[in-house]
């Protein structure tokens, strides 16, 4: 134990004084100097004043929990909360995405959204409430997830995209020539457009969901991101595919709940299967290749 | 006013409660949950303890490991790593530290 970092080698003190600046930097600027003397001290308590750089990592390694209490990147003035509402401008990530679509470890089922203002839906925690997956069933959600499986989930947006073309080759011609393209709260046309038109922006959502998809499926990077775009994917391709049936028919009530539960209940879905693989994964890896996936 | 503050004193210990836990030997998530729920002083709930084990996870102080269970699917079983040992034993020694001291300042205070 030592009682300054002074007392540190030049090499291990630059370290130290690295990781302090680094840690509170996203803290709040009016507790920013208390966090910094707390782990200032947990420093001090934890080397010795021959301690090197990498007994410094070792530290901090230990630490990371604790710091991870004050990392709160509310700091940034581009994440924050306007009437109680959370708001977040910063570039979309992946990873983000990820984190407000699926964390089942956290009960809240929502969750402040990945990038603009209010909330996203945690599939993660609703699906653990139905009792279709476990809060830890994964230790880093998606990270085990086979590749396969990420090719197989971008097989759904191709799958919709393909009905959606299929829909408008086989009926086009029976189509009236104009088609709802809005509906009001009670679930009636109040907006109208060609049919061409409503063919093309259903076709193209449809096209643009499978290429996101492509891209996510041939993707190598870490696999939340993957999912994260999957999910996205899904449910631009599941919102086409409902919208296309929709604009035929005479509306109704229903109309709002159909959309809703195409567009969720697809990125839903594909969370989930990505999850159930993930954990399988797992548990092959632990209980050996003898272990079969049961429900 | 007193909830908050009981409140805040769980936060500083719901790591070590965690970590004081597995050092009996390894755990699975709802067991975890169980035991530390007939602690009602600690009011862990699993709302808390699952994100903490993720984090712990993360830090590689506990390490998990897939079981056969003898009823229903595999579990999922957590253990201290060497890490996590270390610093269960320096939160223990600081614990014990602040507890004295505590308690010693309630005696003068009697």
């Amino acid at each position: 134990m030592i009682t300054t970092l002074d007392q540190l080698s030049p090499d291990t003190r630059a370290a130290a004084q690295a990781w302090l600046d680094a840690s509170v930097a996203v803290v709040d600027a009016d507790v920013r100097e208390g966090v910094r003397d707390d782990l200032e001290i947990a420093l001090c308590e934890g080397l010795a004043a021959g301690a090197t750089p990498e007994d410094l990592a070792h530290l901090i390694t230990r630490l990371g929990p604790v710091t991870a209490e004050f990392d709160r990147s509310d700091a940034d003035p581009r994440v924050g909360r306007w009437f109680g509402i959370p708001y977040d401008v910063r570039p979309l990530t992946g990873e983000r995405l990820k984190d407000a679509l699926w964390d089942p470890a956290d009960p809240n089922l929502l969750k402040p959204k990945a990038f603009g203002a209010g909330w996203d839906l945690n599939f993660g925690a609703l699906f653990v409430r139905l009792g279709l997956i476990e809060p830890d069933a994964e230790d880093e959600p998606f990270t085990n997830t086979p590749h396969d499986a990420f090719v197989i989930a971008a097989g759904f947006p191709a799958l919709m995209a393909a009905a959606v073309v299929a829909h408008y080759v086989a009926r086009g011609r029976t189509l009236p020539a104009h088609l709802p393209h809005h509906w009001d709260a009670a679930g009636r046309p109040d907006a109208w457009t060609t049919k061409g038109r409503a063919a093309a922006l259903d076709i193209g959502v449809a096209t643009a969901a499978v290429g996101l998809a492509a891209a996510a499926a041939g993707s190598r990077t870490h696999g939340a991101g993957r999912a994260a775009r999957l999910a996205v994917a899904a449910a631009l391709a599941g919102g086409a595919a409902k919208t296309t049936v929709i604009r035929p028919l005479k509306g109704g009530w229903w109309v709002g709940p159909v959309l809703v539960g195409g567009i969720a209940g697809s990125a839903g879905a594909t969370l989930l299967g990505l999850a159930w693989a993930g954990r399988d994964a797992e548990r092959r890896r632990d209980l050996g290749s003898g272990y079969s996936a049961r429900p | 006013m007193a909830e908050d503050r009981t409140a805040q004193i769980r936060r500083g210990v719901v790591e070590f409660a965690v970590l004081g836990l597995l050092a009996r030997g390894e755990r699975y998530g709802s067991q975890v949950v169980d035991e530390l729920a007939t602690q009602p002083a600690l009011a862990l709930t699993a709302g808390t303890v699952y994100p903490l084990l993720s984090r712990l996870l993360k830090a590689g102080l506990i390490a998990s490991t897939w079981q056969e269970s003898p009823v229903g699917p595999p579990r999922k079983y957590y253990r201290l790593t060497e890490a996590g040992r270390s610093a269960h034993a320096a939160q223990r020694a600081a614990w014990v530290a602040v507890r004295d001291a505590l308690d010693a300042l309630m005696e003068e205070s009697r």
